[in-house]
Parts: C-alpha cells; structure tokens; sequence
C-alpha cells in the first residue's frame, strides 16, 4: 500500500512536480507504462486548470479499491473562483482566453471516471480515478 | 526566474534540440524563443526536436511544440519531432492534440535522413 501524497500547486514548477507524484504513484500501484503516461497527463492538465484559473490549490493521489479491483483516484481542489457552468468547460475546444480547450474533457478521456463539482466564487473539486486492467 | 536552457546544437545547415528533462511551462516558453532566435541567427535549414527522454507530453507542451514547427515554418525552416515514446504518442491522441501538420520520425537517425530529403530538395527549388 502506497501513502496517500498531496502536492501543493502554487506555480508551473508545481505542475511538474504534481504529475511526477502522480506517475510514481501509478507504477507504485502496478499501472503499466501506458496508464502512466495517461494519468502523468491527466494530472498536468488538471494542475494547469489550477494554476491558470485559481492560482493554488492542492493535487492529492491515492489507492483505492472497489469490489476487489485496484485504482488510483486523484483530487484536485482549489479554492478560485469557480466554473459557472460546467457543462460548458467539458466542451472540447471550449476555452477562456489563456486555455487551449483541451484540459478537461482531455484529462477525462484519459481517466476511467471523472467528477467535477463547483460552485461560483467558492472553487472547483475534480475527483477521477482508473482502474488498473 | 531560473528556467533552464535546452541546448540547440548545430550541425551544417540543421539545428538539433534534444529534451531531456521534464519541461515545465517557463522553460518551455523560453525553448520556443532560444530556438526561433537560434534559427534567425544560424539561418538553419531545419530543425530536429528530439522528444526521445519525455514520458509525458501534456497539451500545453504539444501545442507549444505545434506552435513551434507552424512558426520555424513561416520563418522558412522546418522542423521534424523526433524520438515519440508510444505512451506519448498514445497520450497525445486520446488528448486531441494529433499534431497533424507537424512532421514526426521515429528516431533521430530517421530524423536526420528525414531532414536531409527535405533541405536538398529545398536546396533544389531556390537553385
């Protein structure tokens, strides 16, 4: 069992330092080179988001397990400035001016399962997760 | 802010970047100006970027290295990416960023013959 590991996002160091964490993680857990590159990705378009749109906040990665199988589940929170409408942000190709459209709906092609939750003027929760095959 | 060079090594007419550490937006950012100020002052035929040493290729990297090949062609340069590990190649897909205008070969050697085809025949034009 691996500790659960948070990375604090206060600059584009952080980004790095974020998706590092998080492929350690996955090989950590017996994902195969592959599913590393896709949750490493995953994880940096997230950070991005935050440190684009919110400034800080944190990159958490765990283990988890559900119904004998194995996964890792990453969170990103962020206390900024909210998504008005999340619908729209899922949009490929739907960006605000310094995004390319692509991190979002990117990120979540590259996981199994993925959450957000958001409020305007409170911040922004995404919660994903894969399965290891 | 500290962000570190990669260095641009130049071999007759081509310039040859090779990466190999992981990127982070600055440093990214300031490749993209040291190789577009290198070509000007090298006046380069073409540019290899050789991606071999990067296990992760996220869209704010893919698009700059789009950015890159569009903006070395416009100044008559061009440019072919090299060395793309499968789980990139993979990643960048499944992102949505196929890089469809930017040329690719598997490996540098690949990349160098690639680059030779292409400065001759260019060569060949202007004569």
């Amino acid at each position: 069992m691996t500790q659960p590991k948070t990375a604090v996002i206060r600059s584009d160091l952080d980004i790095v330092i974020a998706r590092t964490m998080a492929r350690d993680a996955a090989k950590a857990l017996g994902f195969g080179a592959i599913d590393q590159a896709r949750i490493a990705t995953a994880v940096s378009e997230l950070a991005r988001n935050i440190f684009l749109y919110a400034g800080t906040g944190n990159v958490s990665v765990k283990e988890i397990e559900r119904s004998g199988r194995k996964g890792i589940e990453i969170v990103c929170e962020d206390q900024g400035p909210g998504i008005a409408n999340v619908d729209l942000v899922m949009q490929d190709g739907y960006s605000t001016s310094r995004g390319m459209g692509m991190g979002l709906p990117g990120a979540k092609r590259l996981m199994d399962e993925f959450n957000i939750r958001s409020q305007e003027g409170v911040g922004t929760t995404i919660t994903c997760r894969k399965w290891r095959g | 802010m500290d962000s570190l060079r990669i260095p641009i090594l130049k071999i007759g007419d081509i310039l040859i970047a090779s990466i190999q550490v992981a990127l982070h937006d600055a440093s990214a950012v300031q490749f993209k100006d040291d190789l577009l100020q290198k070509i000007h002052d090298t006046r380069a035929k073409g540019v290899i970027v050789d991606l071999t040493a990067l296990d992760v290729v996220d869209s704010f990297i893919g698009r700059l290295i789009a950015d890159i090949a569009a903006m070395a062609g416009l100044m008559g340069t061009r440019v072919v990416l090299t060395g793309l590990q499968p789980a990139v190649a993979i990643t960048l897909v499944e992102l949505g960023l196929e890089l469809p205008r930017v040329l690719t070969a598997l490996n540098l050697e690949k990349g160098l013959s690639m680059m030779q085809r292409l400065t001759e025949e260019s060569g060949d034009d202007a004569a």
